[in-house]
């Protein structure tokens, strides 16, 4: 019975030796969470990709759009606090347009308050930074938050 | 007979001689009477004539195709906008057809600050709890959003409890002031506040009936009466009622004292309040504005000015009928309504609109909004100036989370008797509040289980002990020193505060040393929490918490890791709205603007932010937080049917005082709260009494759910780092690679140093020595 118990531990022990041996000259097999870039481990990389990143626009972002287009029309009116409310709603809508936070920049721009501009100026950069040509309008919109001198 | 006629002229001449003294006295006396009168009339009327309570509304409703809502809490927000169900397509403002895949609306006119739209009719399909689609009846296209009113949730009433709606002479359709006329005072137009054939003509109408069925009193007798006048039935009363009528009647054109009739006159009661006027009295029997009244509507209501309460369509159905076909009887018999009319309108019934008492929704949202309303406007003011008071509240979200909490508390209660408490005062309570990060909405707030008991509002008053809720902050003060991959001791240690030992414990007994910076957040791990804090330094974390306005007091000691500091709920929720807010703190907003009656702007309130932290750290936070809901201490919420991306935190303090969670979306915030007022025992952690009220919460409002996570803003990077070390995973050797949020430039330079070659040998050696001792 003993003699049975140890020739099973032997055979166990035998076993572990060679696949431990085996794991030594084989690497490690890991149990990858997320693929490892083809080369250069670890290395840092900047990833576009994102969880909301859409191919098509969703009825909500639609919705919202709808808003941002009326706020936008109010602020052609003149009308900055009227446009500041209904960019606010769309904004509850939709907090990931950067629109939104363009043309509210503007409407704070319109009334002078160019603390708040900046402040949205800033937040809309976080949603345009893969559109160059929004990029550039909010680079001209910084401009003239800078130019401007608080009322 | 020369002598009678003398004396009789002596006689005459002496009477004339003091009689006519007596009536110029008399006269004059009258007179002034009036003047003294003309100026109390001038006085009363030049001025605010009638008290009108300003009214607070709910936010408008946005409804869009492709979303999800909650059909019962739509159903619910229609009703008490006041649609009305019908069986058949809706016709007019206001009328709603229901069916399984369809709602037809009939459109209230849409009335805000900066744009008005008229009432149309409006088909909104859906596929289950899906939005389909939304088309305008009239043109058939379809609408890509739709905007529902704001609701009526609160009036400011003053002490006479009045509520009224005021309407001018133009806007009264020439068939309500018929019927009124007809029935109260048909000669209006001819008499001079005073009507000696009316009179006699109701006298004898009522001996031929032997019963009171016409007054006598004018128009401008009754506004005089209600307007100055006491009900009281003297000589001297009526006398002066006569006096100022006389006296109304030189002041004001007849227009001028009907249309203050119409708004004065009491019309009914709704509860503990007075309905008055007629503006108001065809929305509360009616459901639509004066201008929209019927003959058989204007004629009920006109019927309803002797006796509101006795001929109330919503009491006495027959009795209003008959006193209805009085008044139709008689705009007959004055030919101001024809045969025709007459018969149609005759055998109509009356159809009310239905009421409910006006009752207070969302009380502490309430009293949180009134507390800033009080420092703009006395409370005078509010009960009488007539504001329209539009807030952030969405009525919607605060019946969902009124039952969570209720639901919640009494699962509670049931699962542990040691919970339950005789006293109602003494009972277990609750708080909440729900916000929208990015602007800093409030959409409702529970300040306690119930406000009829006490009216101690746990959101906005409580100061209690954070627990593990605050973490969120402390490791948000080492971002710049540590990385989420960063290794943290979670071995007991000992520190020296205030002279004294203190040996922070971990709320389960963990045999693993070391632990990542994301684990030790996910699992809520308070010695590794504390290792962190002391080497980000107290003082650092004091400041970064400052940052976040917390109005309460925060110091420098190794317990405010573990949250010992009292924080208030409403200040909690809103710091963890940076994280979901690109780094900028919102300021709170309930009140959004004031009108005044005639719609002018008096106070406009915006959203207003401050960064407090990099949109990238912020990001960074949110990613943490999010692992709390998928592998750490609210993991739970897997399981209970949250299946979209979530960032928050459990929280517990000392002897289960307190039980917290604070979860969010980019979309929507809500923190709970549950403990007793005077500290007992809950016996449940947050992840155990919070967390499910929070589900409850988040499945009862699917429109606020997008299943959005945070979009990755500049300076973020991603990384492939060993779990184990934190530092550069090494291909192919580390067991446990994982991909990690860095800030850019705070990406490790090294590479593992656990997994490397000779490590691994080393390792394997002393695992088989290992194995070897066992024999």
């Amino acid at each position: 019975m003993n003699s049975k118990v140890l020739s099973i531990r032997s055979k166990s022990f035998l076993m572990v030796c060679i696949l431990g041996l085996g794991w030594v000259f084989t690497g490690c097999a890991p149990a990858v969470l997320t693929p490892l870039p083809a080369e250069h481990p670890g290395e840092p990389r900047e990833t576009e990709k994102t969880e909301t990143t859409q191919e098509k626009i969703s009825p909500r972002a639609l919705a919202a759009l709808q808003l941002t287009d009326q706020g936008r029309m109010y602020l052609e009116g003149g009308q900055p606090d009227d446009a500041i409310g209904i960019l606010e709603q769309a904004l509850n809508l939709n907090p990931t347009s950067g629109m939104n936070y363009y043309y509210l920049s503007e409407a704070w721009l319109m009334k002078g308050n160019i603390v708040q501009a900046a402040e949205f100026n800033r937040l809309a950069e976080i949603y345009f930074k893969d559109d160059s040509e929004w990029l550039h309008r909010l680079m001209q919109q910084r401009e003239r938050i800078k130019k401007q001198k608080p009322l | 007979m020369t002598k009678k006629k003398r004396s009789i002229g002596v006689v005459l001449k002496r009477l004339f001689k003091w009689l006519l003294p007596l009536v110029v006295l008399m006269a004059g006396g009258i007179l002034l009477y009036c003047w003294h009168l003309s100026s109390q009339i001038d006085q009363r009327f030049s001025g605010r004539r009638w008290r009108i309570p300003s009214k607070v509304f709910s936010d408008t409703t946005l409804l869009y195709p492709g979303q999800q809502i909650n059909r019962s809490l739509f159903n619910e927000k229609l009703r008490r906008l006041g649609y009305r169900q019908f069986s058949r397509d809706p016709q007019n403002k206001g009328e709603l057809y229901t069916s399984a895949s369809v709602v037809k609306l009939f459109l209230h006119d849409l009335t805000l600050p900066s744009r008005h739209r008229e009432g149309v009719p409006v088909r909104i399909r859906f596929t289950g709890n899906r939005i389909e689609s939304i088309t305008h009846l009239n043109t058939g296209e379809p609408m890509p959003i739709l905007e529902l009113e704001p609701e009526e949730v609160m009036l400011f009433f003053g002490p006479d409890r009045e509520q009224r709606r005021l309407v001018s002479i133009d806007q009264v359709p020439q068939h309500v002031i018929d019927a009124v006329l007809a029935i109260e005072d048909s000669r209006f137009y001819q008499h001079k506040g005073l009507d000696p054939r009316g009179i006699l003509r109701a006298m004898y109408t009522n001996l031929r009936h032997a019963s009171i069925r016409q007054g006598g009193s004018t128009i401008t007798q009754q506004l005089a009466k209600n307007y100055f006048l006491t009900p009281k039935r003297t000589l001297i009363r009526k006398l002066k009622e006569l006096f100022m009528s006389l006296t109304i009647e030189t002041m004001y054109e007849k227009n001028e004292i009907l249309e203050i009739y119409l708004n004065e006159i009491y019309l009914g009661q709704k509860a503990s309040v007075a309905v008055s006027g007629i503006g108001e009295a065809s929305f509360f029997y009616f459901g639509k504005s004066v201008m929209d009244l019927s003959l058989n509507e204007a004629a009920t209501i006109a019927g309803l000015i002797r006796g509101p309460n006795y001929y109330s369509p919503y009491i006495h159905k027959e009795r209003c009928l008959k006193r209805r076909n009085m008044v139709l009887n008689a705009m007959y018999e004055k030919g101001w309504i024809s045969d025709k009319e007459l018969k149609t309108v005759l055998p109509l019934p009356i159809k009310t609109v239905g009421y409910e008492s006006y009752g207070k929704i969302a009380p502490n949202f309430m009293d949180y909004l009134s507390d800033q309303l009080n420092v703009l406007y006395s409370p005078q003011d509010l009960s009488s100036l007539g504001l329209s008071i539009y807030t952030t509240l969405d009525s919607q979200v605060q019946m969902a989370a009124e039952n969570a909490l209720k639901r919640g508390l009494e699962r509670l209660e049931k699962s542990n008797p040691a919970l339950g408490r005789k006293d109602p005062k003494k009972r277990l309570q609750g708080a909440l509040v729900v916000m929208q990060p990015k602007t800093g909405y409030i959409l409702a707030m529970v300040g306690g289980r119930d406000y009829s008991l006490t009216q101690y509002n746990r959101i906005t008053q409580a100061r209690r002990q954070p627990g593990s809720a605050f973490k969120p902050f402390v490791y948000l003060s080492g971002l710049d020193k540590l990385t989420p991959a960063s290794i943290l001791s979670n071995e007991p240690a000992t520190y020296e505060v205030d002279g004294k030992e203190w040996r922070p414990q971990n709320y389960a007994a963990m045999t693993v040393k070391r632990v990542s910076v994301r684990q030790a957040l996910a699992e809520s791990i308070n010695l590794a929490t504390v290792d962190l804090a002391m080497k980000v330094g107290l003082d650092q974390i004091v400041s970064t918490a400052k940052q976040f306005e917390f109005s309460t007091s925060l110091k420098p000691y190794p317990s405010i890791a573990l949250g010992s500091f009292e924080v208030i709920p409403l200040e909690l929720s809103r710091a963890y709205c940076v994280f979901a807010a690109d780094g900028v703190l919102p300021y709170p907003l309930s009140l959004k603007e004031v009108l005044d009656e005639n719609g002018k702007t008096l106070e406009r309130r915006h959203m207003r932010i401050r960064q407090v932290t990099t949109p990238a750290k912020a990001f960074i936070m949110s990613s943490l937080l999010r692992s709390v809901v998928e592998t750490g201490t609210a993991g739970s919420m897997r399981a209970m049917g949250i299946s979209f991306p979530v960032g928050g935190k459990t929280g517990t303090t000392n002897d289960y005082r307190d039980a917290w969670f604070v979860g969010y979306t980019p979309d929507i915030l809500a923190l709970i709260w549950v403990g007793f007022d005077n500290n007992d025992s809950i016996f449940a952690s947050g992840a155990g009494a919070a967390l499910p009220i929070w589900v409850n919460l988040m499945n009862a409002l699917p429109q606020y759910v997008s299943g959005d996570w945070f979009k990755m803003p500049p300076g973020v990077v991603q990384g492939i780092v060993c779990s184990e070390s934190g530092q550069l995973a090494l291909k192919n050797r580390c067991p446990h690679p994982v991909e990690e949020y860095f800030l850019a430039g705070h990406v490790p330079s090294d590479t593992c140093q656990i997994h490397t070659s000779e490590s691994q040998i080393g390792r394997i050696i002393d695992e088989l020595k290992g194995f070897i001792n066992t024999f």
